[in-house]
């Protein structure tokens, strides 16, 4: 029967060798836009008419089906060429489901030739598979006089309308779906991903769409392989279709179990990062103050700042997941974007600054505000300093800790919970241990006057680190906003001097003080306005820049920085912006490109996502030859990085 | 009992509404191939379970496809048939075409097929109502499965190489590499595949999608 229909349309094919041809279910013809005779570069167009019922196939024609074959007939001088392929449309035949065309279609195809060939005459064999409830394949060889033809306008239709370049994406396994994140380029009622690629997903009539953002939007495709490397496709909204094309980043399989274990040793190590250190000093002083003897005391101290971190772990993971349920791109470091996060940090970290140097004591102060009694077993102090530590670490990023918490922003609640505790456990571990081994104490140095000079001494990483935030806000926001911020920290010091240094009346008086000025602040701070300018010796990032470069062989090595992470900063001091990198980037013509994301950035939040992160630091190393881009430490040294690149 | 029984034919129902549901499954290779049952050509009752101990090949047939059609028209579908059955498979041609569409056969004309294309397979399944070809996510004819003796799906996909494309009805089949003739010993060895998955290709499995 086939063959009867194989035969019987060569036959007529070679009967008419016309233009154009009926195959059987279809009408094909061949079209052009081609004006003069003087065009080194022009448009065909192989036009077909199918029966009503009848479909063919998109390149990856779904479930079940064939892409059409065309094969040119052509001289030397002269090249043909596919140039995209038509937005396809879903066919669904339950349960499966397949991708093509219906009625009239027009595949373009771009001819290019020297103009010393006498081109007059262009032809090809057009394969097909046609399809109803069965399938025919149908041929039709096709020949156009270019001498005689008309330009066509319906082949400048189907040019324009033809799948643009090139919307972004994001995509990240998550169980057995692939989320595919994309940036809308305009107003859409319904949308659905087109893969080119076979086999990588189960396709479905519906995709499921939620919007994140005003125009952001996430669709998810349920996979049918446990590993996706890349994939590409159209994206068809309404019809209009945006090409796309990524890498993803794998994994590289980390398990529930390795993030724990990640998060442990990250918390572990960020009670080292020079943000947190004087903090976890203090206490440190505070247990060695409190002797050797008293073992029960030391215990419930430690207990009770354990409490304090843990229950702010707690609250920070609750909070984003909060945030993320509201489908909002989040990460670790994020609520450094906000300059009324990092106005009240500076403020904080002056003010311990400024007590510890002229040791006042503020807690017996306005304990006695409250009542003449001290009350000599309140671990409320313990626990806020343990509350303290966590805020003031939230600007850090440790090794490990970026890898897990990255992960668990990316899993279900069940899995975020125990990776934010166990972070919390890791940088209480210490204290932990403390609690219960309290006669360890003994072990440190005896309770001195040395502890007063080493308090003082702490005092200065603590102004340093407000010098550090007050950088940061600046660069946020304006030097007019860091004038305002600054007097509000003078206030903020004349009020702790007035509650340690009066009694009575002039006490309320500093209280009053704070509190007034504190409302003045918060309305007088300005939201984040300064559009961060790029450094001139690094290249901007955007979020297609790294196929872009893979496409050109170019090297490069991207810097995930903001100017509120500290990891970042010495980073940058320690390796990036030592001459010997730098020499080594220029000679090994290595692209650098910073990826700031000192203030608010969608882009830069998918980018991160892309690796499984949330938090910066982040660097990412490629060259050719290379099959993925690699993570290059969180923590780097000059040797360390040359090394990693070599 | 009288509430136990009808309770019973009540679920039986439910469950019968719920299987004929039209999802596709997606089988995992490595892991336990789905069971099945089905009537064969001569009306015998066959199960997967009959051939325990023994390794068996699933094709996804439909005479009237003419990708199906080319491979037995020049013969190759047979001839790997018969490398299996030389090899110790049980072949199963499995018929998922419904009444009135396009493949769809009678006992007779599936046996007479059988005879006039000098076809081996070890039975002849008839799957009119699609259940086992969407157990097994067969999306085109012809779709091939291999399971071991342990009853471990160990390939699915297509034939050979030549994959989808016009290309299929002038590429040759001595030139290709067929998945499953290739594959035979390892499924036998019990070992994991070098190909264990790939795109079927072919005309979609007719089920009645109306």
């Amino acid at each position: 029967m086939k063959n009867i229909f194989l035969t019987l349309s060569i036959l007529w094919c070679a009967v008419l060798l016309a233009n154009p041809v009926e195959t059987g279910h279809a009408k094909a013809s061949l079209i052009t836009n081609l004006q003069s005779s003087s065009q080194e570069s022009f448009y065909v167009g192989v036009r077909l008419q199918m029966q009503d019922g009848w479909h063919t196939y998109w390149e990856n024609p779904g479930d079940s089906g064939s892409p059409f074959e065309a094969t040119w007939k052509t001289d030397a001088g002269v090249i043909i060429e596919n140039v995209s392929w038509p937005t396809p449309q879903t066919i669904p035949y339950p349960p499966l489901m397949t991708f093509g065309y219906e009625g009239d279609v027009v595949f373009p195809f771009q001819v290019f030739r020297s103009l010393d060939t006498e081109l007059t005459e262009i032809s090809l064999d057009f394969d097909f598979l046609i399809c109803a409830d069965i399938c025919i394949p149908e041929q039709a060889t096709l020949t156009l006089d270019l001498t005689s033809a008309s330009s066509s306008d319906l082949l400048d239709q189907a040019i324009d309308n033809l799948p643009t370049k090139l919307v972004k994406t994001t995509s990240a396994i998550s169980g057995d779906e692939l989320k595919v994140v994309f940036q809308s380029p305009k107003e859409f009622s319904s949308a659905y991903i087109f893969p080119r690629e076979g086999n990588l997903f189960v396709y479905t009539p519906n995709q499921a769409i939620t919007a994140i953002e005003d125009n952001i939007f996430e669709i998810t495709l349920p996979l049918a392989q446990e590993e996706v490397e890349s994939f590409s496709g159209i994206i068809s909204l309404d019809g209009q279709g945006f090409q796309f094309e990524e890498q993803i980043a794998s994994s590289g399989g980390m398990s529930l179990w390795q993030a724990i274990l990640f998060a442990l040793i990250g918390g572990l190590i960020l009670n080292l990062m020079p943000c947190v250190f004087p903090v976890i000093s203090l206490k440190v002083l505070s247990f060695v103050s409190m002797g050797g003897d008293d073992h029960a005391k030391i215990r419930n101290h430690a207990l009770a700042f354990v409490g304090g971190v843990m229950s702010t772990f707690l609250s920070i993971a609750t909070a984003l997941m909060i945030i993320r349920s509201t489908g909002s791109m989040i990460g670790w470091g994020y609520q450094l974007q906000s300059p009324v996060v990092v106005g009240i940090l500076t403020l904080i970290m002056l003010g311990i600054g400024m007590i510890l140097l002229t040791n006042i004591n503020v807690a017996a102060g306005l304990t006695n505000i409250g009542s003449s009694v001290q009350n000599r077993n309140d671990y409320s102090g313990s626990f806020f300093t343990g509350v303290l530590a966590v805020v003031v670490a939230s600007p850090c990023t440790a090794p490990f800790m970026g890898a897990a918490v990255g992960y668990a922003l990316l899993q279900p609640s069940f899995a975020t919970l125990p990776i934010f505790l166990s972070l919390g456990l890791g940088f209480a571990g210490p204290y932990l241990i403390l609690a219960i081994k309290p006669q360890w104490i003994s072990s440190l140095p005896k309770p001195g006057p040395w502890m007063e000079t080493l308090k003082q001494f702490f005092a200065f990483p603590m102004i340093a680190t407000a010098l550090w935030l007050m950088w940061v806000f600046m660069v946020q926001t304006s030097g007019d906003a860091l004038i305002q911020l600054l007097i509000l920290g003078l206030s903020l010091g004349l009020a702790i001097w007035m509650i340690a240094a009066f009694e009575g009346r002039w006490k309320w008086v500093g209280l009053i003080l704070t509190f007034i000025a504190s409302i003045q602040i918060f309305n007088n701070l300005p939201n984040n306005t300064n559009e961060i300018t790029q450094s001139a010796d690094a290249d901007s990032w955007n979020l297609s820049i790294e196929s872009d470069l893979q496409a050109n062989n170019q090297a490069y090595l991207i810097n995930f920085t903001a100017a509120w992470c500290i990891t970042c900063q010495t980073n940058e001091k320690a390796a990036l912006a030592r001459t010997s990198v730098q020499d080594y980037l220029a000679e090994q013509n290595i692209k650098y490109i910073k990826a700031d994301w000192t203030n608010r950035n969608e882009d830069i939040a998918i980018g991160l996502a892309k690796y499984e992160r949330s938090g910066i630091p982040l660097y990412i190393f490629w060259k050719p030859g290379m099959r993925n881009s690699k993570i290059l430490p969180a923590v780097l040294t000059e040797d360390l990085l040359i090394r990693s690149m070599q | 009992m009288k509430t136990i029984l009808s309770s019973f034919i009540f679920l039986f129902f439910v469950a019968h509404v719920f299987s004929a549901e039209i999802v596709l499954q997606n089988p995992k290779v490595n892991e336990k191939a789905p069971l099945f049952s089905a009537v064969n050509s001569y009306g015998e009752r066959i199960n997967l379970t009959d051939f325990q101990g023994q390794p068996v090949i699933l094709e996804w047939s439909n005479h009237e496809c003419p990708y199906v059609a080319r491979h037995y028209e020049e013969e190759n579908m047979q001839s790997v048939q018969k490398m299996a059955q030389e090899e110790g498979f049980v072949w199963l041609t499995i018929i998922s075409s419904t009444p009135g569409e396009q493949g769809h056969v009678s006992p007779s004309l599936a046996n007479d097929l059988t005879q006039s294309r000098k076809a081996h397979p070890s039975h002849v399944l008839l799957d009119e109502s699609g259940e086992i070809g969407m157990q097994y996510g067969a999306k085109t004819t012809p779709h091939m499965y291999m399971i071991d003796d342990k009853g471990l799906l160990r390939y699915k996909g297509a034939i050979d190489d030549i994959g989808m494309g016009m290309k299929f009805f002038s590429a040759s089949f001595a030139n290709a590499t067929n998945y499953v003739a290739t594959q035979l010993s390892d499924v036998k060895r019990n070992k994991k595949l070098a190909i264990d998955n790939t795109v079927a290709y072919g005309c979609s499995v007719k089920y009645n999608y109306d």
